[in-house]
């Protein structure tokens, strides 16, 4: 009886607290690309994606209600940092939709106008402010609208404190009239957030993993709850305590008040009810996460602010058998590798990254002239049009009495008809993680080849299909078919390309044969293989050196006597030094620069299919 | 055959309206002056071929202008026989008649042109300044006051087509591009005669429309865009219309680059 008067009384309260007018309300998923274009319009970085912000805690003054109800300690703001302009997940403070859609665009305006000089934060959003006045003078009635609208949800001066009262002044000041207000006079606590001005101080990104990550096994059976908003959390990594040196509690713990920090302490696990932890994490600043080798009874889908870490791949067929040739006792070893081909456990569907579809749409105006390619057939039987040149040549020989062949005097336009199916093997092995430029790893670029090589294809309408492989030691050679021939090019295959992850070592020579055979079923006229790799091929145990190269070599041979024909795409520079040998002189190319390998890739094929 | 002189006088004060941005009419003057050939690299709506159209009118030169396209072959710009009164007969293609006449032959976005015009471009565009009819068995000599003009649009970089090194390095190249805001103002205001404060409110908004190129938008907001809109101002109708009619529709078919479009303009305009 006292829970649910307890849960009513705090529903209540809650729903009276918040002041928010849901049914108004505008959410950032929907307009995110509008705004991206109009930041970028406006002088932002070209670079920069929008992202929702995680909320924060401000420490300012609150409404008695909310005090009560122990709600609105946290806000959403905007900021800029290195994933990109973070802006509100929903808005919905005003009670029309198009002043939330205003605050929106304002907020994205004054990011993309801010500069970052070293003047105080209230100087800093006052100068950015008139300089968007004066540069859209058409923005002058909107802005003064929302001031009005917005200053009417905070707290009155007259309900504050004598310097808390000078603060929101000095905050009313400069939002009404900009360029006004010199400097923030100090208080007590810290003031109401500005929601129409960026963050203050902007929170820092911080992870840390020591945990080495191993592949973990599949998971349980677990009931799932996905969360009910689009809220983000700050999250941190820390390792798992590891069930030695325990520390034993005297007392429960349900008798702690407060969940603040995460102390790597010892001590007995007890899984809870999904309901209680998403409010606890709602009530954390702050959550730390660590991996653990048990699966929890019940979990809880969060959207976290954190790197990505390896899903468990689902392995679809297991075993294959492959040879392998050794170079030193000149045989064939049978049945030498075992190979695994897998699939991501979850299909994750997934969409072209904001800064990829400019190029993927020019990539796809342009191609699509490969595929209206005729070309004139002259001197035919029959055809469309009279051949002019034979016929005057006809004339003319009639005319001047040379003996003259008859040729045909029509011309035919010859639809060329393409008949290409291509794999593309793209090496995920661990040299892949290394990082090429300031924000990418090869794995990246290996990752926005994918993306961009198959939206041209599509485009193109020819038949692909794209696999990565990494190996570790001959029985553990894992083969992701990230997408097959007759498979359409869908947002979950882009999923997939999404979940690839940089692991393990690179044995080329069964990765080859086993794309060989998946292409060989194919009765397409001209089969290519196009093979992606940062290296040599590799592998823990004595594939590596001479043997790997021999035997990548020799399963190439049998790629080529099986009439597929192979073209290597790799950045590394010693390429010149074994590339010949395996592929041919014409046959491979390296790109010096790894952040041009999506173009140049694609380039390649064009030029490749154009033959 | 007969060869048909320049009978234009050079005109200065008709010539078609053009504000230069840099060197551009005194490099043109020089190239042909010293019978070099032009190669004009710049966006679409510049200003490349109204640029050309004044020079001529300026030199007093016949203009020859071929929009080239990729069916364009040798023999639409060097000519073909015709057949009528039982007959062949030889008709002049448009380069042709530009050299007979000693005139200009302007070839808009020459990358486009089919493979085998390179056959006739060449000789003519270095020092021997030959046209070979084969199918006459001609060989005209350009005369001293020819000049062959290309342009192509670089932006629009085409993976599959391209220049060659071999035509490339035949040409003197300009590069034109956008001409800086006050230069701006005053070809809108020239071409149009609208008042300046509205020149200036269009420019500004050409400049953000700029910063979109190649990420949201295909190709950059051109000046002849510009010059639309501020006629249709001109000629009474409301400026957010304008904008929508010839700045935002022509340039994306994208609803929410349209909307973010639309923003700017509004933040412009007002309302």
């Amino acid at each position: 009886m006292e829970e649910w008067v307890g849960n009513l009384w705090h529903r209540i309260v809650t729903k009276a607290a918040v002041r928010r007018y849901p049914d108004a309300a505008v959410r950032l998923v929907d307009i995110d690309r509008t705004l991206s274009v109009f930041f970028h319009a406006l002088g932002g970085e070209a670079g920069i994606k929008l992202v929702a912000a995680p909320a924060v805690r401000h420490g300012g003054q609150r409404h008695w209600l909310q005090r009560l109800a122990g709600s609105g300690q946290k806000v959403e703001l905007s900021w800029c940092d290195d994933e990109g302009l973070r802006l509100p997940a929903t808005i919905d403070i005003f009670p029309e939709k198009t002043l939330n859609y205003d605050l929106y665009l304002w907020l994205t305006a004054l990011s993309a106008v801010c500069a970052n000089t070293q003047k105080p934060w209230i100087e800093r959003n006052q100068d950015a402010t008139l300089s968007l006045l004066t540069r859209f003078p058409g923005l002058k009635p909107r802005y003064h609208v929302l001031v009005h609208a917005y200053l009417a949800t905070r707290l009155p001066p007259e309900s504050l404190h004598a310097d808390e009262a000078t603060q929101e002044h000095a905050i009313r000041k400069a939002l009404m009239r900009p360029g006004s207000v010199s400097m923030l006079p100090d208080a007590s606590t810290p003031f109401q957030p500005v929601l129409l001005w960026p963050h203050p101080s902007p929170p820092d990104h911080q992870t840390s993993s020591k945990t080495p990550i191993m592949p973990n096994q599949n998971l349980h059976e677990s009931h799932h709850i996905t969360q009910s908003s689009n809220q983000k959390f700050l999250a941190e990594r820390t390792e798992m305590p590891d069930g030695k040196d325990g520390f034993l509690m005297m007392f429960r713990a349900e008798s702690i008040f407060s969940w603040s920090e995460f102390i790597r302490v010892n001590r007995p696990q007890d899984t809870e009810d999904a309901d209680d932890i998403l409010r606890t994490a709602e009530d954390l600043d702050s959550l730390t996460i660590a991996r653990d080798s048990e699966a929890g009874k019940a979990s809880v889908r969060f959207d976290l602010d954190l790197p990505p870490t390896n899903e468990d791949d689902e392995i679809i067929i297991s075993g294959i058998a492959l040879p392998e040739w050794d170079y030193r006792q000149q045989v064939m070893l049978e049945a030498h590798c075992h190979l695994q081909e897998m699939r991501p456990g979850v299909d994750i569907p997934h969409e072209i990254p904001a800064a990829l579809r400019p190029i993927a749409s020019k990539l796809r105006r342009q191609f699509r002239s490969i595929t209206s390619l005729r070309t004139r057939l002259r001197a035919q039987e029959d055809g469309d049009d009279i051949d002019m040149d034979q016929w005057l040549q006809m004339e003319a020989d009639r005319v001047s009495g040379t003996p003259s062949v008859t040729h045909g005097l029509y011309r035919q336009q010859h639809n060329r008809h393409r008949d290409m199916a291509c794999l593309l093997l793209a090496d995920l092995s661990l040299s892949t993680d290394t990082y090429v430029s300031d924000n990418a790893r090869i794995i990246d670029v290996i990752r926005d080849s994918l993306y961009l090589f198959s939206e041209t294809l599509m485009s193109i309408g020819d038949r692909f299909a794209l696999c990565g492989f990494s190996s570790l030691k001959r029985g553990n050679i894992r083969f992701h078919r990230l997408k097959d021939f007759d498979e359409p090019f869908t947002s979950i295959t882009r999923g997939r390309i999404a979940q690839i992850r940089p692991g393990y070592y690179t044995r080329m020579g069964a990765a080859i044969r086993h794309a060989t055979t998946l292409i060989n079923r194919r009765d397409n006229q001209q089969k290519l293989l196009l093979l992606l790799t940062d290296g040599k091929p590799n592998d823990l145990d004595q594939y590596e050196g001479r043997y790997g190269i021999e035997d990548t070599r020799s399963a190439l041979h049998e790629a080529r006597r099986m009439g597929v024909k192979p073209f290597c795409v790799t950045i590394d520079k010693e390429a010149h030094d074994y590339l010949p040998h395996l592929f041919g002189k014409d046959s491979y190319i390296v790109i010096r620069k790894p952040e041009e390998l999506p173009m140049k890739l694609i380039k390649l094929y064009g030029q490749l299919t154009n033959r | 055959m007969p060869t048909l002189h320049a009978i234009e006088q050079r005109d200065e004060r008709n010539a078609p309206f053009y504000q230069p941005s840099g060197n551009e009419i005194e490099m043109f003057e020089r190239a042909w002056r010293n019978q070099l050939p032009l190669l004009i690299k710049g966006p679409t709506g510049c200003g490349k071929t109204r640029f050309i159209v004044h020079m001529a009118k300026r030199l007093g030169l016949p203009l020859y202008t071929v929009a080239c396209h990729d069916d364009l072959s040798a023999a639409d710009l060097v000519g073909r026989h015709l057949i009528g009164n039982g007959e062949t007969i030889w008709s002049d293609g448009p380069l042709t008649r530009a050299v007979r006449e000693g005139g200009i032959c302007y070839l808009d976005e020459v990358v486009e042109a089919r493979k085998d015009t390179t056959v006739v471009l060449h000789p003519l565009a270095d020092d021997r300044r030959i046209l070979p009819i084969d199918r006459t068995g001609e060989v005209i000599f350009a005369p001293p006051s020819f000049m062959l003009v290309v342009s192509y649009n670089p932006g629009y970089q085409n993976l599959l087509k391209s220049m060659k090194p071999s035509t490339r390095q035949r040409f003197v190249s300009l590069s034109f591009d956008f001409p800086d805001p006050s230069i701006e103002e005053q070809i809108l205001i020239g071409e149009t005669g609208i008042d300046g404060m509205l020149a200036k409110r269009l420019v500004s908004i050409a400049l953000s429309l700029r910063n979109l190129k190649d990420h949201d938008l295909e190709e950059a907001a051109s000046t002849r865009l510009l010059v639309y809109a501020a006629t249709l101002i001109k000629d009474g109708c409301d400026p957010i219309s304008a904008c929508r009619a010839a700045l935002i529709e022509p340039l994306t078919d994208d609803t929410e680059t349209s909307r973010a479009l639309f923003e700017i303009i509004r933040a412009t305009f007002g309302h």
